[in-house]
């Protein structure tokens, strides 16, 4: 059994934490309890009663139901990395209540927590299937909800922007907010999540069993399909509730099982008796500190905005120190056989995109809404607006796809692009603090975006040196770098702060403001910086290989690497001006060169490039013409087309 | 609401038959990129040939009503400039609201920027007859403007006396931003002026921004001490709203709780100009009126 010395730890992180919250709440609710109770409306009094502390009740609850989530789907999927935001199963619910509040408003009030139960449910199901055909590998699971995830996120902000215009106001809620008005949401997640727990306590110890390993789990009789089944079904099922009463509030059900698994919790039962716990005073303390310092704007402030600020940095710092009990199954080395040499995919690619510009630049929508080629009196001033973006469209998307490509060699991670490793968001940090301190023009917002990008490769490395570069770690560094930086960005946009309106369009990719000059120096950028990178061919081809051998031909390593990283901060940067850091081009340019066949570094840069350029070209065709006369941001459009495909291309990859 | 709805359209359209009349207004293609200009437009007798963000027209401003051949030119922040040049404008109305995209503006037509809604500029429904003023100077037409105000003074004046003698509660005006937070309209504001005009109270005496309104908690509503004071919400609240307030005790204990304490008008547009002052002039008196 458990031994009590094991659990002084937790315990010990858990009551620090909550020490932290009561004090913190004990201020906030100082000036309440200090007033004599007046028999009449007592504003003070009132709000303290029903906004308050239902809302310190709400933040204990939720924080404990997703800790909980988060530490069954690590014990389970037996993935240090798993939690819903990493699964993709709180914004899936989020999606679901997105779409049915604005077209099936009436099934809201029927039953909010069925909407986001089949949101997360979806979610899952396709996450887990997709990591079932690839032996619940962690990459594959954070990868296909990572994936997911982005492409719900991105959905419902789209959803929302077209319809709520005037309401902006509105934005904050769907990110985390737990302002309450009443006990009723404290109340209710209270008895599902009482109702959860007894359903765990069940399944403890088979849970316990598996962490001998499946074969030996299996000849105890565990029977492992449903145990599965019945432990995801748990976890998804607090998600949605948490997520349908407060909105997706991101990193707790990550942060919450890695602190107490630090702290000295190690057995399963201990994992899962002590994450909610440390989940739940974590949430409290965030939020209460949250309501202190930001006094009245404090319920404008996403609180899942805030704790990522806040969590992420603890993650960074307690990440070298983690010991990932599950060993990495490392999916075996899958090469295509190849059919062709290098040409014949990029002749293809290459024809491909000429198509795709052809018709980017001459197809559009005219006055009345119908699709046109454009001819005629205007064709010249519309081919002024048009051809820019076009052009820095296509620019930017190679230049993603290229910087994709040297960081998968370089770290010898499929996974590796700027936008999963947080370098995009990185450059876009850059930006935002530019664009608030300073205010340059596009020179100076570039240096501020290469310092940004640079900045988050140097934090990825120093943080995972020590276990040379280990996937798994330079992984976790950039999520928890790219939340961070989305919840600051986050956090200063819901300030209603002008410029935020502006970094905003940054986010999603807006290629809206792009003018001849800014486009003409993207593509300058594009060309040189992507030149020098297929001269580097060499170095790509051999530093996979290994140090030893690369030092054995003569290649300087350390040198050679920084280069490289640097040049990939670079493209990052350039391209992240125009297409934002969600774009996903750079994680699918290499992947479907390679599956094209492009082997080697050179042949796999260019068809990168050319297939990079050719989705990002297309994402802001389809965003200049689907709801036109209103526009989507092609970044976002990007994300949403390339996200079922990688996916698509996972369960091929799958299978063979 | 029916009576309203006719006299508000027989006031603020009719001077939609004269306007063929005068050739000089037919040449003028004009876009407006507000929706308080491009109604104005419509009472001026200058139809425009495109708007910004029509689409929620209906949502926000409902009268008067646009002409089917009006142009929807996209989102005011990122108006859609690929139809915004085969419209071929000859002037484009704007606020200083979208001074970033006034030098790509510029490189299509005139630009005509009108300024009600900035600090300092004071009461609203003055600066909106003032902006009206400047614009039919813009524009040459003058007198069609002079005749729509003069309209106007008189729709304000029929409200009021609609609503002199009868026993008036003070008013709250909101709009509900979720089941926490709200924004109610005060001076300097467009509603504020009206409620002056048509002699109603306001119930809600604090100065606000500019704009016209602050944001408050629901518990703030408590302020209003008044027990017989009513609180306006207007349309689109947002459908999770009144549920959860329903459920609320910071909202149940407050006196609009009460029953007929609490009405719900359509949608008015508090960041207009004039048509949509009288819009909200003509909403308001006829619910004050009939439950008077």
């Amino acid at each position: 059994m458990v031994s009590r010395r094991d659990n002084i730890g937790p315990a010990i992180v858990f009551l620090l934490l909550m020490c932290g919250g009561g004090v913190a709440s004990w201020f906030l609710a100082a000036p309440a309890m200090s007033e004599m109770a007046r028999p009449d409306y007592d504003v003070t009094r009132m709000v303290f009663t029903y906004s308050t502390l239902p809302r310190l009740a709400t933040a204990l609850i939720a924080g404990a139901a997703l800790a909980l989530s988060g530490a069954l789907f690590q014990q389970v999927l037996r993935n240090p990395l798993a939690d819903p935001s990493t699964l993709g199963v709180s914004a899936g619910a989020n999606l679901a209540l997105v779409v049915t509040s604005l077209f099936l408003p009436d099934l809201l009030g029927a039953g909010r927590d069925l909407v986001a139960l089949i949101g997360s449910a979806t979610a899952a199901a396709i996450v887990v299937s997709l990591g079932a055909r690839r032996g619940f590998s962690p990459y594959s699971l954070v990868l296909s909800g990572l994936v997911l995830s982005l492409w719900c996120g991105g959905l419902a902000a789209i959803l929302t922007y077209l319809n709520q215009r005037y309401l902006s106001s509105l934005f904050i809620w769907g990110a985390g907010s737990l302002a309450q008005q009443s006990w009723v949401i404290p109340l209710s997640l209270l008895w599902k999540l009482a109702i959860i727990a007894i359903g765990c306590a069940f399944a403890m110890r088979p849970l316990s069993l598996l962490d001998l390993g499946e074969s030996s789990s299996t000849a105890l009789g565990v029977r492992l399909v449903r145990l599965r089944f019945v432990v995801v079904a748990l976890a998804v099922a607090l998600t949605a509730f948490v997520t349908s009463a407060v909105g997706v509030i991101g990193f707790i059900g990550l942060v919450a099982p890695t602190i107490a698994r630090l702290s000295g919790a190690r057995r399963p039962a201990q994992l899962i008796l002590w994450s909610p716990l440390i989940g739940a005073g974590l949430l409290f303390f965030a939020d209460s500190i949250l309501q202190l310092v930001a006094g009245g704007l404090g319920d404008f402030l996403p609180t899942g905005a805030v704790t990522a600020i806040f969590g992420s940095p603890l993650l960074l710092a307690l990440l070298p120190r983690l010991k990932i009990r599950h060993r990495l199954q490392q999916s075996p080395a899958f090469r295509r056989p190849r059919r062709w040499d290098g040409t014949a995919p990029v002749i293809i690619a290459a024809a491909g995109l000429l198509v795709l510009l052809m018709v980017s630049t001459f197809l559009g929508r005219d006055v009345n809404g119908g699709w046109a080629f454009t001819s005629g009196e205007f064709s010249a001033d519309v081919l002024a607006i048009r051809i820019p973006k076009i052009l820095a469209a296509l620019a930017s998307g190679a230049m993603l796809a290229v910087a994709g490509s040297i960081l998968q060699r370089l770290t010898g991670n499929e996974m590796a692009s700027p936008e999963v490793l947080g370098i995009s968001a990185g450059a876009t940090f850059g930006v935002a603090i530019a664009l608030f301190a300073v205010a340059p023009g596009f020179s100076g917002q570039f240096a501020f975006a290469v310092a940004g990008a640079i900045s988050v490769l140097v934090v990825i490395f120093a943080s995972s040196r020590r276990s040379a570069f280990a996937p798994e770690r330079v992984l976790l560094a950039g999520i928890a770098l790219s939340a961070m930086v989305d919840a600051v960005v986050g956090v200063l946009s819901s300030t209603g702060d002008p410029r935020a309106v502006l970094l905003m369009r940054w986010m999603s990719g807006s290629t809206y403001l792009i003018e001849g000059s800014t486009a003409a120096m993207e593509v300058a950028l594009g060309a040189v910086l992507i030149t020098v990178s297929l001269a580097a061919r060499r170095w790509l081809d051999i530093l996979p290989l290994g140090p030893s051998p690369s030092a054995a031909v003569g290649i300087p390593l350390a040198k050679s690497r920084f280069a490289l990283f640097g040049l990939a901060g670079l493209l990052t940067a350039a391209a992240t001006l125009t297409v934002g850091p969600l774009s996903f081009i750079g994680l699918m340019g290499p992947h479907l060169a390679r599956e094209a066949g492009l082997a080697r570094a050179l042949p796999q840069m260019v068809g990168a490039a050319l297939i990079g350029g050719g989705l990002m070209v297309a994402a802001d065709f389809v965003g200049r013409t689907i709801v036109s006369p209103y526009q989507i941001p092609a970044g976002l459009v990007s994300a949403l087309i390339g996200a079922p495909f990688l996916m698509l291309m996972m369960r091929k990859r799958g299978v063979s | 609401m029916e009576v309203s709805r006719r006299s508000f359209l027989q006031f603020a359209t009719a001077s939609l038959i004269p306007a063929p009349l005068f050739a000089q207004s037919m040449d003028l293609r004009i876009v407006s990129l507000d929706y308080g200009l491009a109604s104005t437009l419509l009472s001026l007798g200058l139809p425009p040939v495109g708007i910004s963000d029509l689409a929620d027209w209906d949502r926000w401003v409902v009268e008067p009503t646009m002409p089917k051949s009006v142009v929807d030119i996209g989102s005011a922040f990122e108006v859609n400039f690929e139809i915004l040049v085969t419209l071929k404008p000859d002037i484009i109305l704007t606020t200083p609201y979208l001074d970033e995209l006034l030098p790509k503006l510029q490189s299509v037509a005139k630009v005509v920027r009108l300024e009600i809604f900035t600090p300092g500029i004071g009461p609203i429904l003055t600066a909106a007859i003032a902006a009206t003023r400047k614009l039919a100077v813009e524009l040459g037409c003058e007198n069609e403007a002079e005749q729509f105000l003069a309209r106007a003074d008189v729709f304000f004046a029929r409200c009021r006396s609609r609503l002199v003698g009868k026993n008036l509660p003070p008013v709250a005006l909101v709009n509900f931003m979720d089941a926490r937070h709200a924004r109610i309209y005060s001076s300097p504001g467009l509603f504020h002026n009206v409620l002056e005009r048509i002699g109603v109270r306001n119930a809600w005496t604090r100065e606000s921004n500019y704009w016209g309104f602050e944001t408050i908690g629901i518990e703030d509503l408590s302020k209003v001490t008044d027990p017989d004071a009513r609180l306006i919400a207007f349309d689109p609240i947002p459908p999770d709203v009144l549920p959860k307030l329903a459920q609320s005790p910071l909202w149940n204990r407050l006196s609009f709780a009460r029953p007929g304490h609490l009405s719900i008008l359509p949608p008015a547009l508090m960041f207009g100009m004039v048509n949509e002052a009288m819009r909200f002039a003509g909403l308001l008196t006829d619910l004050l009126e009939k439950e008077a």
